[in-house]
């Protein structure tokens, strides 16, 4: 799919043209934006599909006998077994590494499909999109991930158009997205980002995570399983790291941290952490409010 | 904006909501400039915080600066679980050491940062059968424009930031999390008791027992800790106890709040005003209330 307004669905354009508009706000709302001089002007989606696979392209598994990273940029870390002896059953080395092509992966999906929905917002003739949600989703069984991202798309009234003619975008919509201006704050875009680590233990790893360590080392057991808890913090610190890299000196603001794990054996697991907030840009001077008065409910 | 008190002060001129973001639109199309943060600051800063608890920490001189966590797994070794006298010590401790690792993860995180202390932490403490893992996450906070702390002087709470900006209105500092956790064997029953009891809707004593004796150590430790950061207690504590999912005759009992200290000379009172809403809440009439049962 292109991304220009011109490669919009034709029924899309007749529908968007017809006048009454649509929209995915609430009534509370729809009247705090039209009580800012924000006029919906139409329900806007986008969409990718992406085929989706742990050991897609650019993934080290099957170009090598030993599925270990090297050299490679990224967040990369090795330990090795302090045993002192080679065997088969025993794992002499382990490794963490950040796993670019999944995250490139999901970057593609959730770009595009971010996109495509800014896409038909500018064909409409908006000035952003308020309430953007987002969502990922296994469609059609496993191996294919759907992203959807859709909002309202709304024009100021009587304001310029957006730079680039690209229309701004926020998760915010309403009262809240109120108080974000009246503290100072202009809506730039919504920052998504995504961080896998790989988890490959070694032995004191593997033992520590089945509760073997005893059998090998006295002073190991009940102790912290520093390999892991290593890629639970890089795996945060990634996802910082690319949301900052998206905001260009702006500040992140109402961020959302979601991490999940994929255990694949005593010790072996997978992380990921997805990092979302609102990019958004100082438009008036720093000034707080009064302190809040702390008010009680007459019911 | 009612919420902040803003257009409630009295003198406020009303806030011209249409102008406000028309010139937020001007800056976004590039025709003018953006503005600089708190005292000049343009620094890019990070945050979790929602608008209202933002406005609350602006409200006070506070402001947020970047997203911070700690995360930490420690080990559980295998068979611990297995039926057993007591406390299960292990389990109780790695808990408390995992909880300590990131705490101590996050204060430097903060500190490096230049925060004072992070405010709105996300606790998410999970038992398994032979790891705790302990993962926090927050907001780093600082007044506007001072100085870095050390690593040690900064403090962690899971207050969010309009509850931290009422405990400062009044006087009060949080001081940092504590946290308290036992896990406890349910005693074996005999086999006359368990067939008696089978029979009859009786108290399980040794359940009961169970988590009385997992509370009271919990309890205690979180209290002691509270101690040991000169605190004067604890507010917004959490608990979760019960049975463990692997293990249903082990009880496991835990507890964390942050820690809270009068600066102040004495308590500084709120003037509180109380408001009528005239937004009628439906409590009138409930259709469920018709289902009768």
């Amino acid at each position: 799919m292109a991304d220009t307004a011109a490669d919009l669905p034709e029924a899309a354009g007749r529908r968007f043209a017809d006048g009454a508009f649509t929209s995915g706000l609430t009534v509370p709302d729809f009247a705090a934006c039209l009580q800012m001089g924000l006029e919906p002007v139409g329900f806007v989606q986008g969409f990718c599909v992406m085929q989706w696979q742990w050991y897609g392209m650019g993934s080290p598994y099957g170009t090598f006998g030993v599925p270990y990273r090297g050299g490679t940029s990224g967040y990369s870390e090795t330990w090795q077994c302090p045993h002192g002896f080679v065997s088969a059953e025993h794992r002499g080395w382990g490794q963490n590494y950040e796993q670019s092509w999944i995250e490139d992966a999901w970057t593609t999906g959730f770009a595009s499909a971010c996109g495509r929905m800014v896409e038909e917002a500018s064909a409409v003739g908006a000035h952003g999109v308020v309430g953007v949600v987002d969502t990922t989703e296994p469609l059609a069984g496993q191996g294919v991930l759907e992203f959807r991202v859709q909002g309202t798309a709304v024009k100021v009234a009587g304001g310029p158009t957006p730079a680039e003619g690209r229309p701004w975008t926020t998760y915010l919509a309403g009262q809240r997205l109120a108080k974000l201006i009246e503290a100072g704050y202009a809506p730039v875009s919504i920052a998504a980002s995504v961080a896998s680590v790989r988890v490959w233990a070694y032995c004191i790893t593997a033992y520590l995570t089945g509760g073997t360590g005893q059998s090998w080392s006295r002073q190991v057991t009940g102790a912290e399983i520093e390999q892991t808890s290593k890629a639970h913090m890089a795996v945060r610190q990634i996802a910082r790291e690319h949301v900052r890299a998206q905001l260009a000196g702006d500040t992140l603001h109402g961020a959302a941290m979601a991490t999940s794990d994929r255990e694949l054996g005593e010790g072996d697991v997978e992380l990921q952490c997805i990092l979302r907030g609102n990019r958004v840009r100082r438009f008036k001077e720093f000034d707080p409010m009064p302190a809040p008065r702390p008010t009680v409910r007459l019911l | 904006m009612s919420e902040a008190g803003h257009l409630d002060t009295p003198g406020a001129a009303p806030v011209d909501m249409k102008k406000e973001m028309l010139d937020a639109a001007t800056v976004l199309s590039g025709t003018a400039p953006a503005r600089s943060g708190p005292k000049g600051r343009s620094t890019s800063t990070t945050s979790d915080l929602s608008i209202d608890e933002e406005i609350a920490l602006h409200s006070i001189g506070w402001e947020p600066i970047e997203l911070v966590c700690g995360v930490s797994l420690h080990s559980i070794p295998m068979g611990v679980w297995n039926w057993g006298q007591g406390e299960i010590t292990w389990a109780s401790n790695a808990y408390a050491s995992a909880f300590a690792a990131a705490t101590d993860r996050i204060h430097r995180q903060c500190a490096k940062a230049g925060g004072h202390g992070v405010v709105g932490v996300h606790v998410e403490p999970t038992v398994h059968r032979n790891h705790v893992d302990i993962a926090l996450t927050g907001t780093a906070v600082r007044p506007v424009s001072s100085k870095a702390l050390s690593a040690e002087a900064v403090f962690v709470s899971d207050l969010s930031g309009r509850d931290f900006a009422l405990l400062t209105t009044s006087g009060w500092a949080p001081v940092g999390l504590a946290v308290g956790a036992s896990f406890v064997y349910a005693p074996r029953r005999t086999a006359g008791v368990a067939i008696k009891q089978k029979s009859q809707n009786v108290e399980l004593t040794n359940f009961t027992e169970a988590m009385y004796s997992a509370r009271e150590s919990a309890m205690e430790r979180m209290q002691r800790t509270a101690i040991a950061m000169r605190g004067s207690g604890v507010v917004e504590v959490k608990v979760t106890e019960g049975p463990m999912d692997f293990a249903h005759h082990a009880i496991g009992f835990a507890a964390y709040g942050t820690v809270v200290r009068l600066v102040a000379d004495a308590h500084q009172p709120l003037e509180v005003r109380m408001v009528l809403p005239l937004d009628d809440p439906v409590l009138a009439f409930d259709a469920t209330s018709l289902r009768g049962g």
